[in-house]
């Protein structure tokens, strides 16, 4: 079965918008993608994950390298590869409702449907009652949720989440942590489940969610390995086990060095 | 117990500004007797009466007219801004052209242009809509400018996930996130334009409230100058607050709608 | 777009324009009707020699500075007033926005028979103008002190009056030194707008003090000169960017700690 996700010899270098020297963000990136994984990408500050994930969304172009999505380059942005922003990028002019509906309004659905869908995915990240409040209305963890609904409601074939709890508080977190897990199917039948690519910097949330966790180093970014997350499923509920722990461990002395690295260079 | 507090706590603070009014008028119609001549200090009361007259009189014609500078100026020229300002986001070479020239002539400032304008469209209705239409443009150019660019990258690129075409995200997203600075920018323009209307008809004009000033000054009618003066001032103030009601309206969605909109 | 573009660009562009210009004021005749390049370059060269725009530039910047410090006097007071009671604020706020809805230069009859033809009357125009911005920014300026601030001076031990000198007043400065920029910019305009209503309206010859506007009015009917008109354009535009830079300058030396 080829993968749905190919990512072959990834580079991206920029131009450092305050300095003006180039910045080598990612170096010869590889990794392949199943259509149901759940795949995390961990690694200190400033190595490139949401860069890579950029690359992946269409946001921008590698320097060097392919990014195949069912066989096909990726050319620019799609419904099909939905991203949900670190800042939530949610319309503030748009009701929870008006939100929602943005992408298949873009579509062209009629606004029966589009009511229909709406209310799918309002009451499947628990909205209900709020549609017609505006973001700045909307406490973090909501406006979370209404960012997740926008992305899905489009359904797309894959999910680029970019840090997407790191500004909610540690209470909410684990909350939207297990309805994320309950939304994607941790515990349905894995043909129902869709790709997930998620960047973030919590290395227990990454191997709470994932099959596997992709471990960048230090800039310029590069794999230092993949770990393969040998957990079963359903895994909701199941946060301190002891295994998920030596996960943990594992994975965190494998950038430690790097990440203390990070913090010096930021503050030079 | 508590609703009557409340009211009477409301009255009270009504009552501060009519307490303050009354003392204001009060101190203006001391003045006047103590000045003595009707012609130097009208007193409020005849200022009031000679209102009353001009309302059935040459008030309603020149308001009209005035209001009719004002429209054709500021309508005019709060469009050309805006359009301008769109066409350069799009076309940079524009851009680069436009801006310095902006530059240019924004210190330069409507007034220094009144006797150009008087030399080009004579005195008459041409002065006040040139000058208007002049002011307003650059308040609306410069804040539609900015607002488009400062439109945050990645609600376009939401969009641009979410698989709208690039004209849905102008008029879709990029217009709407400009919006607040657009708004503003056409109420400072209307500020510049209602002082330039006046300046415009007080030299350049045979018709509106402003030239209606000197008209009645000709014949000392103080308390009539007054009046029109007043008049003025509370039109004005009754535009911007349209104006203000309709931005506040139309950001309602904005977490700092509040302060923006004082 | 690279830098050295956008530099050239307009100035080719200009360049270009002012070369039509002249070429198709010349071709059409129309040179001394309508103002031209060369004929401003030759109004310049002549008005150096007779300094009749210096001293009108003069007067008029003298009557700015005047009424900039008498409505700088009046205006910081009261707006310390108003930003620190609100009963007060409350109470005056509708009247005095009532009052700055009123365009400075609609008070020229007003003025003109109040303190008559010598002058006066203008820089009544010019304070009044410059009165409103200082009231406007002065309580904003108050209302932005930060309580914790102050809380924090009191904590260190700090007494009234250091409070005063040490927090409440380098906070203000700031607002109110933009207020101070705004209220110049609007006393420039004003001055020019006064003294052309004075110069149009006043048609009793001989008013001892001359400005720019008035001189403006005596070119436009009198010397009918088209081209010192527009010199005299660009001598207001220069002075209005002057001002500005100066102001600017100021706040920066008075307030380093603000970032732009």
């Amino acid at each position: 079965m080829s993968p749905k996700i190919e990512l072959r010899g990834i580079s991206k270098t920029y131009a450092s918008a305050r300095t003006g020297e180039d910045v080598e963000a990612l170096r010869n990136v590889s990794f392949d993608m199943g259509a149901h994984e759940f795949v995390s990408i961990v690694g200190p500050s400033g190595c490139g994950k949401s860069t890579l994930l950029s690359l992946v969304a269409g946001f921008a172009s590698p320097s060097a390298g392919e990014i195949r999505v069912d066989g096909v380059a990726v050319a620019g942005p799609d419904p099909k590869r939905g991203v949900v922003f670190q800042d939530y990028a949610l319309f503030p002019w748009r009701t929870v409702r008006g939100n929602i509906e943005f992408g298949p309004l873009a579509r062209g659905v009629n606004k029966a449907e589009r009511a229909v869908i709406t209310k799918r995915y309002v009451d499947m990240v628990g909205l209900t009652g709020f549609e017609e409040r505006y973001p700045h209305e909307l406490s973090g963890g909501m406006r979370q949720r209404c960012a997740l609904a926008r992305l899905l409601a489009n359904e797309p074939e894959l999910w680029l989440l970019d840090e997407p709890l790191a500004a909610v508080d540690l209470q909410t977190r684990n909350i939207l942590q297990d309805e994320l897990l309950r939304i994607w199917g941790d515990d349905r039948a894995i043909e129902t489940r869709r790709a997930v690519l998620l960047v973030t910097h919590g290395i227990d949330e990454a191997v709470y969610f994932s099959d596997r966790v992709i471990v960048l180093g230090r800039r310029p970014g590069q794999i230092k390995e993949i770990v393969p997350i040998d957990l079963p499923r359903p895994r909701r509920g199941r946060r301190n086990s002891g295994e998920l722990g030596r996960y943990v461990d594992h994975i965190w002395n494998l950038i430690r060095d790097d990440a203390a690295q990070a913090i010096a260079d930021e503050t030079t | 117990m508590r609703a009557l507090w409340r009211r009477l706590g409301w009255l009270l603070r009504g009552g501060e500004f009519v307490l303050a009014l009354a003392i204001v008028v009060a101190l203006w119609h001391g003045l006047s007797i103590w000045v003595g001549k009707a012609t130097l200090v009208p007193p409020p009361l005849l200022v009031a009466r000679a209102w009353i007259a001009l309302l059935g009189d040459t008030l309603p014609e020149d308001a009209l007219a005035s209001l009719g500078h004002l429209a054709g100026g500021y309508g005019f020229g709060v469009t050309t801004g805006f359009l301008l300002a769109i066409a350069c986001t799009r076309f940079a070479t524009l851009e680069a052209i436009i801006d310095p020239l902006i530059e240019l002539l924004r210190p330069i400032g409507a007034i220094a242009w009144i006797p150009l304008a008087i030399l080009m469209f004579g005195i008459g209705t041409g002065v006040p809509i040139f000058l208007i239409f002049y002011a307003s443009m650059f308040p609306v150019f410069i804040n539609t400018l900015a607002g488009i660019k400062q439109v945050d990258r990645r609600l376009v690129q939401a969009a641009q996930m979410l698989g709208a075409p690039r004209r849905m995200i102008v008029t879709h997203v990029v217009l709407p996130a400009a919006l607040p600075l657009v708004l503003s920018g056409a109420r400072l323009s209307l500020g510049v334009a209602w002082a330039s209307m006046v300046a415009a008809e007080l030299t350049g004009s045979d018709a509106g409230l402003g030239w209606r000033i000197f008209w009645y000054q000709e014949f000392f009618a103080m308390d009539r100058v007054m009046a029109v003066i007043l008049t003025i001032g509370v039109l004005g103030y009754s535009l911007d607050t349209l104006l203000r009601g309709l931005q506040r309206a139309l950001t309602r969605w904005s977490p700092d709608s509040e302060a923006a909109t004082r | 777009m690279t830098q050295t573009q956008r530099t050239l660009l307009p100035l080719l562009f200009f360049t270009a324009l002012i070369a039509a210009w002249e070429i198709a004021m010349r071709g059409f005749g129309q040179a001394g009707l309508v103002p031209g390049p060369s004929g401003i370059v030759v109004a310049a060269l002549r008005t150096l020699g007779d300094g009749s725009l210096w001293s009108a530039t003069a007067g008029s910047l003298q009557r700015v500075a005047i009424g900039f410090a008498i409505g700088a006097g009046l205006g910081i007071p009261l707006g310390l007033v108003m930003g620190m009671l609100a009963p007060v604020n409350r109470a005056l706020s509708p009247i005095v926005d009532s009052l700055r809805s009123i365009a400075p230069i609609a008070w020229i009859p007003m003025a003109l028979l109040w303190l008559g033809i010598r002058g006066n009357a203008a820089l009544f125009i010019v304070a009044y103008a410059a009165f409103f911005p200082f009231v406007v920014n002065t309580i904003q300026a108050v209302r932005l002190i930060d309580r914790n601030l102050t809380h924090a001076a009191r904590a260190l031990g700090a007494g009234n009056w250091l409070i005063l000198r040490a927090v409440v007043l380098p906070s203000a400065i700031p607002s109110i030194l933009t207020g101070a920029r705004i209220s110049m910019a609007f006393a420039w305009g004003s001055i020019i707008a006064a003294e052309l209503a004075m110069g149009i309206k006043v048609t009793s010859g001989g008013s001892a003090a001359v400005g720019l506007g008035q001189l403006m009015v005596s070119t436009l009917y009198i010397r009918r000169d088209v081209d010192a008109l527009v010199l005299y354009m660009i001598v207001i535009g220069l002075i209005s960017l002057g001002i500005d830079l100066l102001m600017r300058r100021l706040q920066r030396t008075l307030t380093p700690w603000r970032q732009a």
